[in-house]
């Protein structure tokens, strides 16, 4: 009986005293960390666009994100847009549109979209916009960027099932909603087999694919021919195939209404970021139509 | 009972006599999975390498204020302290690092080779000789895992570090999970004939 005091106060020390380091670590080192993640993605978005660093990107060169919010009110779901106000102005604006896509109504929001940036600080700002007992719900966020005030392409952050886990990937789309670039951001996939997707012979491959063949597209288990390899390869970096970046580029539109080749060994992984991806544009693509739609109906302005 | 060992002897032993994945045949887990390229090899390496040096020398540090009937959940929680506690500093100050590494870090929690060193040795040796001990298991595991890599990477996908050796793919078959028993028992039986040809050698 004394025994198991002992027992029962020893542990309890210990494992109050691991609490407490693997705190302090954490206390200490969590700023950092979010940083260097936010660095990332950033250097991420940029790379995806074309520019090789944050500071080679042009000043005229804006990244305005939408929120996208489920609102559960007493009329039943609706879906909000947190959009960002008209140039010069500090609010933001909550669109709302219900189900199918019409018109609900519009609040502003006081929230700078510097705050904005941070989740806590949208939650509790938009149902103080709402009013009432309506309750929002996060959903994801997409990012349209423009140039000199010209829509140029859009950036959508995504998660989709993998293998076993979920892959966190980055998606950017041209103005015509022809695939810009993939990456990935995070996954899991088994190395050497799934874990391919992260190369460029395998993300590269949805370059340049249009809406069009986005819709049907599929796995195909032939082997992946030797010259589009090269090009996928050599696609934004140095060339190691000795192929021009125009070589590259007719290459890639060549191949763009194929199906994408799976990876050796791992269909199931190829199968699931293609699935995915299509999956992604082509419900992004139909929020958007409905959004731009009530956008230009209600004249409500926006910086893009 | 204090080991009688000299620090070099204790660095060896981890590499050669008591080499955790041909000799001790502990932590198959990684051995056999995680083992598919060279890279991955010396990554989880290094941070079996990181968690077996801290973990021996808290343990060896408290050993007499542990009570023995609870020793194994204790282990158990300072190896999962470290982990974490590198996992986040490297996530913060090594981002580059952390990209390649994070995934293998979190696996070495369940390491057998972790907690059997902590039971065997740490919890009745002084801290300078669990540091050796420590030192030359990861060093062993690390060994370990490269090798088996190397023959796996090279056979599998004809390349050696990423850069391609053989320009071809002899076997893709040695990049598969279970490719990987057949590795370990091969090399533990290339490792055993050097060993006795050694002998016979030194013998003669």
């Amino acid at each position: 009986m004394k025994d198991i005091l002992t027992i029962i106060f020893r542990l309890t020390v210990a494992c109050l005293l691991a609490g407490a380091i693997m705190g302090g670590a954490f206390v200490l080192t969590n700023q950092a960390k979010r940083h260097n993640a936010e660095l990332n993605e950033r250097q991420v978005m940029l790379s995806l666009l074309g520019y090789a660093s944050v500071k080679s990107a042009p000043a005229s060169l804006k990244l305005y994100p939408i929120y996208r919010y489920l609102i559960t009110a007493k009329g039943g779901e609706e879906i909000g847009y947190l959009l960002p106000g008209e140039a010069g102005e500090a609010g933001m604006t909550l669109v709302i549109l219900d189900l199918d896509g019409k018109f609900v109504g519009q609040r502003p929001v006081t929230l700078s979209p510097e705050a904005a940036k941070e989740e806590t600080k949208r939650a509790a700002a938009i149902p103080a916009a709402l009013g009432g007992d309506a309750k929002a719900r996060y959903a994801d966020q997409t990012i349209v960027v423009t140039e000199g005030g010209q829509r140029l392409a859009y950036l959508l952050p995504g998660r989709f099932p993998g293998f076993k886990t979920f892959i966190t990937a980055m998606l950017a789309l041209n103005q015509d909603f022809s695939i810009r670039g993939l990456e990935i951001m995070e996954s899991e996939e088994d190395p050497g087999l799934g874990g391919e997707i992260v190369q460029k012979y395998f993300k590269n491959q949805f370059k340049a694919k249009t809406l069009e063949a986005m819709r049907k597209i599929g796995v195909v288990k032939t082997p992946l021919p030797d010259e589009y390899r090269r090009a996928l390869e050599a696609d934004g970096g140095t060339g190691s195939g000795g192929l021009s970046a125009e070589q590259v580029a007719k290459i890639e539109a060549e191949y763009s209404g194929k199906d994408i080749y799976a990876l050796t060994g791992a269909t199931i992984s190829s199968r699931s970021v293609t699935e995915g991806v299509r999956a992604m544009v082509q419900k992004f693509v139909y929020r958007l139509g409905l959004l731009d739609q009530a956008l230009k109906e209600q004249k409500i302005a926006v910086p893009f | 009972m204090a080991t009688d060992k000299t620090s070099l002897q204790l660095v060896t032993n981890g590499i050669l006599n008591e080499n955790p994945i041909f000799r001790l045949v502990l932590s198959m887990c990684p051995a056999v999975g995680i083992s598919t390229t060279v890279m991955n090899g010396f990554m989880l390496g290094v941070a079996v390498l990181f968690v077996q040096v801290f973990s021996s020398c808290t343990i060896s540090l408290f050993k007499n204020v542990i009570h023995p009937r609870i020793r194994i959940p204790t282990y158990t929680l300072t190896i999962a302290t470290w982990v974490t506690v590198i996992d986040m500093v490297l996530a913060a100050y090594m981002p580059a690092a952390y990209a390649k590494m994070g995934i293998f870090i979190k696996l070495i929690v369940a390491f057998a080779i972790i907690t059997m060193r902590l039971e065997m040795f740490a919890c009745k040796e002084s801290v300078t000789a669990s540091f050796w001990d420590g030192v030359g298991m990861g060093l062993g595991f690390m060994f370990g895992m490269m090798s088996l890599g190397l023959v796996r990477e090279l056979l599998g996908q004809g390349t050696i570090l990423g850069h391609d050796v053989l320009g071809f793919k002899p076997l893709l078959f040695f990049v598969l999970p279970f490719a990987g028993f057949f590795c370990v028992g091969l090399m533990m039986a290339f490792f055993n004939y050097i060993e006795l040809a050694y002998r016979r050698a030194k013998r003669a």
